[in-house]
């Protein structure tokens, strides 16, 4: 009795294991691939919020209330400071910052950095990510700059995971500046 | 009303990590061994090795239950006919911190098409049972158990497939149990001394235990919604190395098979600027070995539900925050842990 409860309890996740094993082999995510279908934009205005950690700053403007950031996700950009940043006057040209941003995404699907344009034309996007993985239950895009560093984003509820996969080309344009904390000047 | 707070790790590539061992296979432990020590007049040699004999499991029980990651804690309570015609109140409460995850991305081993990422596990545990026992030989007795626990440990997880997973992991327990016996029976007034000589009440001792496990693991996303089947075998090989009392000692082995369903549906829906999610697990534990030759406990069953908020990659590594509850049952007991349900993800 004791043997047949045994033997039955050993059975449940050895038959799991062995029913589940030839559903594939593992691979790891790559973002230099070509996505399935045909070039098209697929999502533009994705609004995000990202943390450049550390970021440098190139230059500031406070009459203008911008700054230029360069950080491991790309070129340097030009991000606008509202007015619930404070101290932006203190803030220097070679200054480490922790910044945290809003940034907007568009998605497409390119050939060759290339999309169809109206009549047969064809207009070079200029890509600054890749889409690496796509988590659609808890609503996640995980993006791979040319650099190689990685960046996971929160999107909202609206954006269309499901038609997103690796390999997509992401351009990101900067919008405003959250808040800034100076690490090292 | 306990209330009970809970805190485990996840990650990004295996995002439902598993509870070792779940509360309500040591429950039914616990109602069981809380039985009175004593129920005759003479506590001749042969009672006294059967005494030992049960604290030892006793000992080896709570050494688990307060110690090993799975079950955030709750108040049990019974009231009932037990094995030997005793009637007891007993009632414990299991106070946790702990978690077990798996971190990092997973890493591709060679050209074997298989990936692998470090696991840790790790808990402090704090339990406290009391009974009120009702025998006639024992009518009044309160016997009294604290157990302080600590569990760290850790392996790795290898993914065969995007959705299929195994993860051995190793895992040492220290567990400190003091036992305090009140007596106000005529019978262990009388006898008292002798049985505090003879290691049955009012001792203490330290245990180390190990703990081996393998999680198996299958991730299913259907739309949005995550199911997660596992099973963990589990083996615990438990024994004493300190002791107020020579007479108190013990080695025990016990192993468990635990296999669950678990379901992560979001909703859809926002509710302060996070989406709400909602789920559930129904998990079954079975027993072998010492435990459940002793105890005779074949199986423990335990439904869980919780409401969370979806913190994933907004607040640092807090991958959601909301309530949960469980309730588990088996032939002899039930319980319930309610409280807040905090989950990280690294």
């Amino acid at each position: 009795m004791t043997a047949s409860i045994l033997h039955r309890a050993m059975l449940n996740p050895l038959s799991l294991a062995a029913a589940l094993a030839v559903s594939g082999c593992w691979t790891a995510p790559v973002a230099d691939v070509q996505p399935k279908g045909e070039p098209r934009l697929i999502q533009s205005g994705i609004g995000v919020e990202s943390v450049k950690d550390p970021a440098i700053v190139q230059s500031v403007d406070p009459s203008a209330r911008t700054l230029v950031l360069s950080s491991r996700q790309g070129a340097a950009r030009t991000y606008q400071a509202p007015p619930q940043v404070p101290n932006l006057d203190r803030i220097k040209a070679g200054d480490t910052v922790r910044a945290t941003v809003a940034e907007e995404l568009t998605v497409y699907v390119l050939r060759d950095g290339q999309l169809p344009g109206a009549g047969g034309t064809r207009e070079t996007i200029t890509s600054d990510a890749r889409v690496l993985w796509v988590d659609p239950s808890y609503c996640l895009l995980t993006l791979r700059y040319p650099d190689g560093h990685d960046e996971t984003l929160k999107v909202g509820l609206g954006v269309k995971l499901g038609e997103m996969e690796a390999g997509d080309d992401v351009v990101v344009r900067p919008l405003e500046l959250r808040s800034l904390q100076v690490q090292a000047r | 009303m306990l209330q009970s707070w809970r805190a485990e790790t996840r990650t990004n590539a295996a995002p439902l990590s598993p509870g070792a061992l779940h509360a309500g296979t040591w429950i039914a432990f616990l109602m069981l061994a809380l039985q009175p020590l004593v129920t005759h007049a003479q506590i001749t040699p042969d009672q006294a090795n059967q005494i030992r004999n049960a604290i030892g499991n006793r000992v080896e029980a709570l050494a688990i239950l307060a110690g090993d990651y799975g079950i955030t804690g709750g108040d049990f309570r019974t009231t009932g006919k037990f094995e030997g015609n005793e009637t007891i109140d007993a009632e414990m409460v299991v106070t946790k911190l702990g978690g077990a995850g798996d971190f990092g991305m997973p890493r591709p081993v060679g050209d074997l098409g298989i990936g692998w990422q470090g696991r840790l596990q790790g808990n402090m545990g704090y339990v406290e049972a009391t009974n009120r026992l009702h025998s006639p030989l024992l009518e009044g007795d309160v016997n009294n158990f604290k157990e302080y626990a600590l569990e760290f440990g850790g392996g790795a997880r290898f993914w065969l497939s995007d959705g299929l997973s195994l993860a051995p992991t190793v895992l040492g327990i220290y567990g400190h149990t003091v036992n305090s016996y009140t007596a106000n029976s005529p019978f262990m007034q009388a006898n008292f001394v002798r049985a505090i000589d003879m290691g049955l009440v009012n001792w203490s001792v330290d245990t180390w235990t190990l703990r081996t496990a393998i999680n198996i693991q299958y991730l299913i996303t259907w739309d949005r919604t995550r199911i997660k089947l596992s099973s963990e075998p589990t083996y615990y090989h438990t024994e004493s190395f300190n002791s107020s009392n020579a007479n108190v000692s013990l080695s025990g082995d016990s192993h468990s098979i635990a296999t669950t369903i678990d379901i992560d549906v979001p909703l859809g829906v926002e509710l302060f600027g996070h989406e709400l999610r909602s789920g559930g697990a129904f998990e079954r534990t079975d027993l072998f070995g010492d435990l459940r030759s002793d105890l005779e406990v074949s199986h423990i069953d335990e439904v869980k539900g919780r409401v969370v908020l979806d913190f994933l990659n907004e607040l640092w590594k807090v991958q959601w925050i909301g309530v949960s509850a469980s309730y588990a049952w088996g032939t002899k007991f039930s319980g319930w842990t309610a409280g807040l349900d905090v989950v990280f993800r690294f």
